[in-house]
């Protein structure tokens, strides 16, 4: 393969896997028979297959596989109880008593509580979440953020720490500037402040760790790839910081003074692990060793907080390891890996046998680097 | 696509710098990885899918017909729709007046069948989505069903001036279409730096685009200067084109060979 | 055509089939997972399409913005040389009648089956194109929304399958082709699940009314096992997606 472009080619396909090799059962006619469709009961779904009975030990096979499956795998319309007793919860509805699915998906049962998770979907926020986002639209007295979800943020001026320290009033001269603040396009990460009756977000950014994001990078992944944790940012080893948004907008900058106070030890070990685990957010927690402490969280508040200019001290070096970073990111995403702060510390000790980041992109190194992490991760999972 | 005033200058940055560092890391070079998928239809004559790495996905349909070349001697005829764009939309004209443009390298010769009849191809392209500008993904679309394209074989005589006949086919038999289908290259420019194929957050923030063509071995006419977006646009020294054709010419038999091996 | 015969009085049809058989139906999802937030890409005889999902997401226009519910958009392009004859028409063909009925038979279908109320304020864009028809194309992009608005995991209550009936002489024809809808009289149908409830009935020529309850029963029972093979299609799906996190 040269190394200016990498194909997959096929000829004669539409797509990399022929639809008929998703199936398990090899369809030796084309046609799907429907020859006793006038004396047979249509609700009885394994005479509808016994046309295939010329192909018994695959479709004994796979009459198993679904047996074992139904339990898990609801698709829309099926009946999943109809025990009035359910509470029924999101990915199902009510009828006659019943409860049937309405999306493709995984059943989930907490305490009296029955939903179904759909496979894929967009973000849906909730209550806490870290989120990274977008300025799709300035409004009166609030931003309209894009969150990858179903409908934009709503982030109110009230919502936001203000030049001039936290207790200041905001008035009417900055309703004028909101520009100033945040325009169209600007990311930030925040926090879900809670939910509207339609589903949409409030957002607040009312503490250091949130706020405008300067000095790199933004990717994108989807959103079941990221897991809810205790905490969404992360020191990674080679002085960068990633925040993982749990919508999948992910930022990762060069660390900042701020980023290792937040953490001890500073710095982010190579170690992996523990790490999410020590060091709480946010500005009461701060390292007493570092030169920001409370008592300064004015003079951060200032208009810094929302200034475009990146810090000029970004090095080569420091650019070249973000982009190896959101190489990592993305090889797991293309793999469907779920993405934690541990598994990308896997990947970027891994990825060093690849000198040139850009080779990164190549679809077999991003499988053999994500089936290296899930090895590394075994491994130390064995060791423990 | 809308980045951040941090964002853009970041970016801008890291490739305005010496060496240049793109954002995934990339070789000046180097193209995204791409996806080819041909000969799908079975009422075309030939047919290709390109989907690039970001998604961006073209699918390019050949269809042929016989005509009368003392008649109609325009033998290569596209159509390009863009989803999501008008037809009349300021991308769609400018792509198919391009295409049109580079169609004429393409030697008619070869698709003469008698002193009186040729085949005349129908070239539709229909990109499905697009993050970056769709002519690089379009001419690879192209160049790989025409070379897929297959034909059917002419079996009556070639010198049918003097006689009043149509031209006859073989039942099954088909014959490849041997043609050099242009390429289109994208180049993208911050300050000192050209690099290929840039990418949607390379193209928000460059100086300028370079649109460069190629057919068999050498660069050819269109070749134009674009705007990749409507902030950072300006002007750039002559001798960063000359730069752009010699990495072109130096990396395209390689693309023209990707494509070619299916 | 006059050289091939619809129906021979063996009971075979003119690509080999019996009165009461399906043509091949593909169907894979999760296929544009860049450009769209739901995706399929199904093949129905020689019918391609493509089906593109976005949303539910912010409209762009206020003029889409309803209070109450989601907006459905439905957008179909029959490419030009989705037939065997390249059509001739120059300029666009999204304007067409017969498009423009398509979508609002289509919207109808399915305004009724997804539960649009669950994504007040917003909108929901399908785009449809089809590269490749031979017949019954209505049905077909039926199946390929169901599919599609299921992988972009958007709630309804439940599967439609859409399939055409064509009528020669006495005789229902399931899931016509081209040719054979030319040739006679055609019902299209759209089926909710396994219920006998019909989403959409859409009938051009004229049909004896006699004959249409055996039409219909044919494609209500051909409907069915359309929705039992997009399920299987989407389980399988579904299991390897679910083995593959299970990994993580």
């Amino acid at each position: 393969m040269s190394e200016v472009i990498s194909v997959v080619a096929r000829n004669g396909a539409f797509q990399k896997t022929m639809i008929t090799e998703n199936f398990e059962s090899d369809n030796s006619e084309d046609d799907y028979s429907m020859s006793d469709i006038n004396d047979e009961d249509e609700d009885n779904m394994l005479d509808d297959d016994g046309e295939e009975e010329n192909n018994k030990a695959t479709h004994n096979k796979r009459s198993t596989k679904q047996n074992t499956t139904d339990s898990e795998i609801m698709t829309p319309g099926e009946l999943i109880t109809d025990d009035p007793i359910w509470m029924r919860g999101h990915g199902t509805y009510f009828l006659e008593n019943k409860t049937y699915s309405s999306v493709a998906g995984t059943v989930s049962k907490v305490n009296k509580l029955l939903s179904v998770i759909p496979l894929k979907s967009r973000y849906a926020p909730e209550t806490g979440d870290h989120i990274v986002g977008r300025i799709a639209e300035v409004s009166n007295k609030r931003w309209k953020v894009d969150i990858g979800g179903k409908q934009h943020a709503i982030l109110m001026l009230g919502s936001v720490n203000l030049p001039g320290g936290i207790l200041r009033r905001k008035s009417e001269s900055d309703e004028l500037q909101m520009r100033s603040f945040l325009k169209e396009g600007d990311l930030l990460n925040a926090e879900v402040q809670s939910l509207f009756q339609d589903g949409a977000a409030s957002l607040h950014t009312r503490s250091l760790k949130y706020g405008k994001l300067r000095n790199g990078m933004f990717c994108e992944v989807p959103n079941s790839l990221i897991i809810r944790s205790k905490n969404h940012t992360h020191n990674l080893p080679g002085n960068v910081t990633v925040v993982l948004g749990v919508n999948g907008y992910i930022w990762l900058r060069m660390t900042t003074k701020m980023d290792l106070a937040r953490d001890v030890p500073p710095g982010g070990s190579t170690q992996g692990n523990g790490m999410s685990s020590t060091g709480p957010t946010g500005a009461v927690s701060l390292n007493p060793n570092s030169n920001i402490s409370i008592t300064r969280l004015e003079e951060e508040s200032s208009w810094k907080i929302y200034s475009d200019e990146n810090d000029p001290n970004i090095t080569g070096a420091i650019k070249q390891t973000i982009s190896r970073y959101a190489n990592i990111i993305k090889a797991l995403a293309f793999c469907e890996i779920g993405i934690t702060q541990e598994r990308i510390v896997l990947g970027y000790e891994a990825s060093m046998v690849y000198s040139d980041v850009g080779s990164l992109i190549q679809r077999d190194n991003m499988e053999s680097l994500s089936q290296e992490i899930l090895n590394a991760e075994k491994m130390r999972g064995n060791a423990v | 696509m809308t980045l951040s005033v941090a964002e853009k200058s970041y970016l801008y940055d890291s490739l305005a710098s010496i060496p240049s560092i793109r954002p995934d890391g990339r070789q000046q070079h180097q193209f995204r990885p791409i996806e080819i998928y041909t000969d799908f239809l079975p009422s075309s004559n030939g047919s290709s899918r390109i989907i690039a790495s970001d998604g961006s996905e073209c699918i390019v349909s050949v269809k042929a017909k016989v005509v009368d070349h003392t008649i109609d001697d325009d033998l290569l005829q596209i159509e390009i729709e863009i989803s999501g764009e008008r037809d009349d939309s300021l991308i769609t004209e400018s792509c198919t007046s391009l295409f049109n443009k580079l169609l004429k390298n393409i030697d008619m010769k070869k698709l003469q069948l008698t002193k009186k009849y040729s085949f005349k191809l129908f070239i539709d392209v229909l990109v499905i989505s697009s993050n970056s500008n769709p002519v690089s993904l379009i001419s690879f679309g192209i160049y790989s069903s025409l070379n897929c394209t297959l034909l059917p074989k002419l079996v009556s005589n070639f010198d049918d001036l003097e006689v009043e006949e149509l031209p006859m086919f073989h039942d099954y038999d088909l014959v490849k279409l041997e043609v050099d289908s242009p390429l289109v290259f994208v180049l993208g420019i911050v300050q000192n730096n050209i690099f290929i194929d840039p990418a949607a957050n390379e193209s928000e923030v460059a100086n300028n685009g370079l649109m460069i063509s190629w057919i068999n071995g050498r660069t050819i006419a269109p070749m134009r200067t674009f705007a990749l977006n409507d902030t950072n646009t300006k002007g750039f020294s002559p001798k960063l084109m000359q730069e752009g054709i010699k990495l072109v010419e130096k990396y395209a038999p390689d693309i023209a060979n990707a494509l070619q091996n299916i | 055509m006059s050289r091939f015969e619809v129906y021979s009085p063996e009971g075979l049809r003119m690509d080999g089939r019996r009165w009461n058989e399906l043509r091949r139906f593909e169907t894979s999802i999760n296929t544009h997972s860049h450009a769209a937030d739901g995706s399929s890409y199904l093949e129905q005889g020689n019918n391609k399409i493509i089906t593109l999902v976005k949303g539910p997401t912010e409209p762009t226009l206020r003029s889409q913005l309803d209070q109450t519910k989601a907006t459905l958009q439905i957008s179909v392009n029959l490419t030009k040389f989705s037939k065997f004859e390249r059509s001739k028409t120059t300029g666009s063909n999204k304007t067409e009648r017969r498009i423009l009925e398509i979508q609002t038979a289509l919207v109808r279908t399915f305004e009724k089956n997804l539960m649009l109320n669950l994504y007040p304020r917003t909108i929901i864009d399908i785009e449809i194109h089809v590269l490749q028809q031979d017949g019954g194309v209505l049905g077909s992009l039926i199946n390929g929304i169901t599919m599609a608005c299921i992988d972009a995991g958007i709630a309804m209550y439940d599967y439609v399958s859409g399939i055409s009936i064509g009528l020669y002489d006495t005789t229902p024809l399931l899931d016509v082709n081209s040719l054979e809808e030319a040739a006679m009289s055609c019902v299209t149908l759209g089926v909710m699940g396994k219920s006998e409830k019909l989403s959409l009935l859409q009938v051009e020529d004229k049909i004896p009314l006699d004959r249409l309850e055996t039409v219909l029963a044919i494609g209500i029972a051909g409907a069915h096992r359309i929705r039992d093979l997009m399920d299987e299609s989407l389980r399988n799906h579904a299991q390897k997606r679910i083995t593959n996190a299970s990994k993580r």
